[in-house]
């Protein structure tokens, strides 16, 4: 009997941990606009952590020089060269090959629906978006595009973010985040088509960001202009932005 | 026939039902009171329960907004007076005192009338500047509504603005004052303005106090200030 109640008592304790886990996850992740609490305590509630600021403030700094000195002009010459509909197809082809390991993720994270769907975008911009570069499925189909990550997923498993993170030429994640963008770096290397070496991959990295760029000049001198301190604004932005990423209840859809 | 003994009898007994009315007369003016009282309730609480949708109160207003950014006149006159036309149109359905008081957060009551004044004004003025860039990037994009959530006296608006080949999702967050909902505070693609001021606030407040962050407000008003003067 004494043994007994000995084993429970970790289980028992196991649950609770679990339940409060939970009820935080819950918590951090539903961002209620229309409660009060919201507005009253906003740091708390979708904020991670953020023990090494100096650092972080740094990389920060050394981005937003790269920014401003390399990235947007190179990405502003390279829109005068390609009109604005030849870059969104480039930005689709891009956003198709992550596709099949978005439906992974979603498996992962029981989201079975969302897999099919992702899936099911993949095939469709495949053959009949010409290898993505239109997003007929979205456009003919009405099957918008979903989110999903391997830090999403991390997430889902009880992960927490570890700590806020500024990358090297990335910009804003976690811990746990930047992690799970590298395994799904890694996962979509396998059927790339430019795994050869990694001179191509990152020329074709650069390609899609140089892109990506393009289809946003001026927004974030214009933040930042906004802004008091350009560093706190980003970050809050990037944990609103990814709150709103995570969230896939029907309150949150378009 | 049935139908007329019925109704013969219907008549005969009148009498009985009238006076036994009669004496019950008490019973039932005070039942008729209670009914009245239940009536009255019933109705003033579905009355307020009818609140006007805040969606069909947002759409002639953004509509409005659209008919300003795209009216040629706006694109001739300097930027400053433009940004100043369309913050009076934007003033008719956004509450500036309510996202001030949300912007500081726990520590407006700790601010006097006046100071509280002073940073609606000052606040109001950034937005202003802030957003005066987005009036000359309006070309035609429209406002579609997705759907609507109302919990009590809170709405949230949400919308969807299209442009050529993107749309950026838009919502308002309102609150409703008497018949009118106003907005406090517009969430794009997932982040919020008010929420996003408001972390960079409180640190500000943290470290200087209110006299630092309004030195801080200030100096950021001059600084677009000059920068729309110079354009």
């Amino acid at each position: 009997m004494r043994q007994k109640s000995y084993c429970l008592r970790p289980a028992g304790l196991i649950i609770g941990v679990a339940v409060t886990v939970f009820w935080w996850i819950s918590l951090a992740q539903a961002v209620d606009f229309l409660s009060d609490e919201s507005y009253e305590k906003p740091v708390a509630d979708i904020a991670v952590a953020d023990p090494i600021e100096p650092f972080n403030r740094a990389v920060f700094t050394v981005n937003d020089k790269f920014y401003l000195w390399v990235l947007e002009p190179v990405a502003t010459g390279y829109s005068k060269v390609l009109p604005a509909d030849i870059r969104d197809c480039i930005g689709n082809f891009f956003y198709n090959l992550g596709e099949p390991v978005r439906s992974v993720n979603c498996l992962l994270q029981g989201r079975f629906r969302d897999a099919g769907l992702t899936l099911g975008r993949f095939a469709i911009n495949s053959i009949c978006g010409v290898f993505g570069l239109a997003d007929a499925a979205g456009h003919e189909f009405h099957l918008a595009p979903v989110y999903a990550s391997f830090g999403e997923t991390l997430s889902v498993w009880g992960v927490g973010d570890g700590f806020y993170l500024v990358v090297p030429l990335l910009g804003s994640s976690t811990l746990r985040d930047f992690s799970g963008t590298v395994v799904d770096g890694v996962a979509m290397a396998t059927y790339s088509p430019w795994n050869d070496d990694a001179l191509t991959t990152a020329t074709a990295q650069g390609a899609r960001t140089v892109n990506r760029t393009s289809l946003h000049l001026g927004e974030y001198v214009e933040i930042k202009s906004m802004s008091f301190d350009s560093y706190v604004a980003f970050r809050n932005g990037y944990y609103q932005m990814r709150s709103k990423q995570f969230d896939h209840s029907d309150a949150a859809k378009k | 026939m049935p139908q007329k003994n019925n109704l013969d009898k219907v008549t005969g007994a009148l009498p009985d039902v009238w006076w036994s009315m009669q004496r019950k007369s008490s019973i039932s003016s005070f039942l008729v009171s209670i009914l009245t009282v239940f009536v009255t309730v019933f109705c003033t609480q579905s009355a307020v329960s009818a609140t006007p949708d805040p969606t069909e109160q947002l759409r002639p207003f953004l509509k409005k907004v659209t008919e300003t950014l795209a009216d040629p006149g706006l694109k001739a006159i300097p930027k400053q007076e433009k940004s100043r036309r369309v913050i009076g149109v934007v003033r008719e359905r956004f509450d500036f005192r309510e996202m001030s008081k949300r912007v500081i957060g726990q520590q407006w009551r700790n601010l006097s009338e006046k100071e509280q004044g002073e940073f609606e004004a000052l606040f109001t003025q950034l937005l202003q500047y802030a957003y005066v860039g987005k009036i000359d990037d309006y070309s035609g994009q429209q406002v579609q509504f997705t759907q609507q959530r109302v919990k009590g006296e809170r709405a949230e608006v949400q919308t969807l603005l299209v442009d050529k080949d993107k749309s950026i999702p838009v919502s308002y967050i309102m609150l409703l004052r008497g018949d009118q909902w106003m907005a406090y505070d517009v969430v794009v693609e997932g982040v919020s303005l008010i929420r996003n001021y408001m972390e960079q606030f409180s640190e500000i407040l943290r470290k200087d106090g209110y006299p630092g962050l309004v030195k801080q407000l200030e100096e950021k008003i001059a600084e677009l200030e000059k920068d729309i003067k110079k354009t």
